[in-house]
């Protein structure tokens, strides 16, 4: 920038003392926008300094929002991890064959399901007799009981009667202390039992489980001789899995009744293999339900994997999760509203600032930067505190709950980033109001 | 400036062109005003604030504007100052046609060639008085360790090397509008424009500020003073005169 045509050799102004010149070139630096970039940190920092209740009342509507939607998001993710990683402990080796499948969606579905035949002992002996490609087959059916020992007792208990006991295996569950009961034992319906850790200490005050391995519960008024003690497996979402009695099938029935449909567990060795077990297993059903491939109407059976579950889950879900996550978006955008209130009154009461800033040579460029920088500010500290008390608040709900939490850098900088778009957003028009003040006015202003 | 429009109507044009001082600018002088017409809009009435002044400033000069409130004194002063554009007629300042320039670049020349020096004083409450004075610098671009120094130095010009670190509130009125002076004079502006530099100072403080701006002179510096106080334009060596819109005498005291 030139500097004024024949005067820019002449010494002019002040001279006490040695004289500074300034070099015209430097004011056309780039350096230039960064010396107005610092000033206008500075004026921010000091803004936000001068007002402390209200730069905390800024702070708190944007924490708000922030932690609201970090904590909403890190809850879901930790449920989703918590869902998935439950349902795979059985695995994607895993199939079940049964009379309705674990998801009924509507009325008429469930007309037609209560139409179909029992699943039977006897299809999931030819299903393991006929299909090459299985490797483990069991039955299970399970009933809920309270269980009692002496003057204790425990309530809601699942009692699963499986046959055989590869079902152990299929379900992913181990014996702790104790055995499982022998192929004899198993089919001669034999009071006895394999019981989750929960009962130890619903029942036996926490007792050691070999001291468990020979007591007798009662299980709907029968007593049961317990012969084995389960490894515990946790719980999900404050659902004890630990909270079962395994029992003999054949005992099963003999307490329930015979004619119950059961649920037939399929094992293949490797999830590649599922699809041809899958294909076996149904031809083998379709033939028991006397029906041919491709038949109009129903097939009279239900072959599901854990996956109809997770997807089911993951599509329910997601629906809910994006309302959620824009239930919490809407405080952020509360904030938002709230910066922009702020900076607007900020501007107001600072308009003889501006006309000053602007009469020594401030451009509009200049001026919005500063209140944009100040919003920014404001909004970004607010972000990062969000994201703190976000994690906070999802770490209490999910030791509270029971799950792990998941802490993402991911979702940090989103929050922080989100902040400052907001803070940029409501920032701009109070912001470009400053920079097209009239200096003449706004040094009126008082 | 939004509900302010430039509305110059015909019979100004006229009557412009019948003015004896609409010759080409004084390409040697410092300020080259020429016909300068400044018309604002209240409601439908068009209000001329200026009717054509002309006049030129010569490097080096100490001019004092005077006039009653109302007679476009503040008008001029802000046109000179570069916060307003002349609705018509030309401005030169330091051989630039500021007068059609828009927002921004009349925010570089306000940075470059004029120091204000204002009645209030003007100066930011929360800043200390060496930011203050480097704020011009800070605007303009200059890198921070030189921006202290030349700040540094214009406050030793001012007498005020111990208040550096003070704020506004922690000084005198006096020191204050020094303050200010200092601020004013740290860009190396080819003018000085004071708006009632005395205006909110008792008559001993006054005399300092006086004093100090006549050295000021003294060093070469060009000064404009506007004032409604006789006693205050008298130090000057030139006084204009303005009423109702026109320069009504324009004489060399000195």
């Amino acid at each position: 920038m030139e500097r004024g045509g024949g005067n820019l050799l002449e010494p002019r102004s002040y001279s006490f003392g040695r004289r500074i010149s300034v070099p015209a070139k430097i004011r056309s630096l780039p350096l230039a926008r960064l010396a107005a970039l610092g000033e206008a940190f500075l004026v921010a920092s000091g803004s936000l300094r001068a007002n402390k209740l209200r730069t905390a009342l800024t702070l708190m509507g944007i924490v708000v929002g922030v932690s609201a939607v970090i904590a909403v998001v890190t809850i879901i993710k930790g449920l989703d991890k918590t869902v998935a990683q439950t349902f795979s402990s059985q695995g994607s080796t895993v199939f079940t064959v049964s009379k309705n499948p674990q998801i009924i969606k509507s009325r008429e579905e469930f007309i037609t399901f209560s139409k179909r035949k029992d699943v039977t002992h006897e299809d999931a002996e030819a299903i393991s007799r006929l299909c090459s490609s299985c490797w483990r087959v069991g039955v299970a059916a399970n009933a809920v009981e309270t269980v009692k020992h002496a003057d204790q007792k425990s309530e809601g208990v699942r009692i699963r009667g499986v046959d055989p006991t590869t079902m152990f295996a299929i379900d992913g569950v181990s014996i702790d202390i104790g055995r499982i009961w022998t192929e004899a034992e198993g089919s001669s319906g034999h009071e006895i039992c394999v019981i989750g850790p929960d009962l130890l200490k619903n029942l036996f005050g926490g007792a050691p489980a070999d001291r468990a391995v020979g007591q007798e519960i009662r299980i709907a008024g029968r007593p049961y001789t317990i012969i084995g003690v389960l490894e515990p497996l946790g719980s999900i979402f404050g659902f004890s899995r630990d909270n079962v009695v395994y029992i003999p099938y054949s005992t099963y029935q003999k307490s329930y009744g015979a004619r119950r449909s059961l649920v037939v567990f399929v094992q293949v060795p490797t999830a590649e293999q599922l699809e041809a077990a899958e294909d076996q297993v149904r031809t083998i059903m379709r033939n028991r339900r006397g029906r041919t491939f491709g038949q109009e109407g129903d097939e009279g059976f239900a072959l599901e994997t854990q996956d109809v579950f997770l997807n089911l889950y993951s599509s329910a879900t997601s629906n809910i999760y994006i309302v959620t996550i824009g239930v919490a978006a809407i405080s952020l955008v509360v904030g938002g509203i709230v910066v922009m209130n702020i900076m607007l009154v900020s501007v107001t009461e600072r308009t003889k600032e501006i006309g000053i800033r602007k009469a020594i040579g401030a451009r509009r460029k200049d001026i919005l930067t500063q209140f944009l920088i100040e919003a920014v500010t404001v909004t970004a500290i607010g972000g990062a505190i969000g994201v703190i008390t976000g994690f906070g608040l999802a770490y209490i709900i999910s030791a509270l709950i029971g799950f792990p939490l998941l802490v993402s850098v991911a979702s940090a900088v989103l929050g922080v980033g989100v902040s400052s778009v907001v803070g940029i957003i409501s920032g701009l028009w109070p912001a470009w109001r400053a920079a097209r003040l009239d200096p003449i006015e706004a040094l009126r202003a008082e | 400036m939004s509900d302010i429009t430039f509305a110059p109507s015909v019979t100004e044009k006229i009557f412009a062109q019948e003015d004896t001082n609409s010759r080409r600018h004084d390409s040697l002088a410092l300020i080259s005003m020429r016909n300068i017409w400044k018309t604002y809009q209240m409601g439908a009435e068009e209000v001329h604030a200026l009717h054509g002044v002309s006049f030129d400033v010569h490097k080096g000069e100490y001019i004092a504007i005077i006039g009653p409130s109302g007679s476009g004194k503040s008008t001029l002063m802000n046109l000179i100052g570069c916060l307003d554009t002349p609705s018509q007629g030309e401005y030169w300042l330091n051989g630039k046609n500021v007068s059609e320039m828009d927002d921004d670049e009349l925010a570089r020349i306000r940075n470059q060639e004029v120091g204000f020096v204002f009645q209030t004083f003007n100066l930011l409450a929360r800043a200390t008085a060496l930011h203050n004075v480097e704020l011009p610098l800070i605007y303009g671009g200059v890198g921070s360790a030189q921006r202290h120094e030349m700040a540094k130095q214009a406050l030793r010009s001012v007498d005020l090397e111990d208040r550096v670190t003070h704020r506004p509130n922690e000084l005198s009125g006096g020191q204050r509008q020094r303050v200010a002076i200092a601020r004013a004079l740290v860009n190396h502006p080819s003018i000085l424009l004071a708006d009632e530099p005395t205006g909110a100072l008792d008559t001993h403080t006054s005399c300092e500020i006086m004093d100090l701006f006549e050295r000021l002179h003294a060093e070469g510096n060009t000064i404009i003073v506007v004032t409604h106080e006789p006693d205050i334009a008298r130090r000057a060596h030139r006084i204009l005169s303005i009423r109702d819109g026109l320069i009504e005498k324009d004489e060399k005291t000195k």
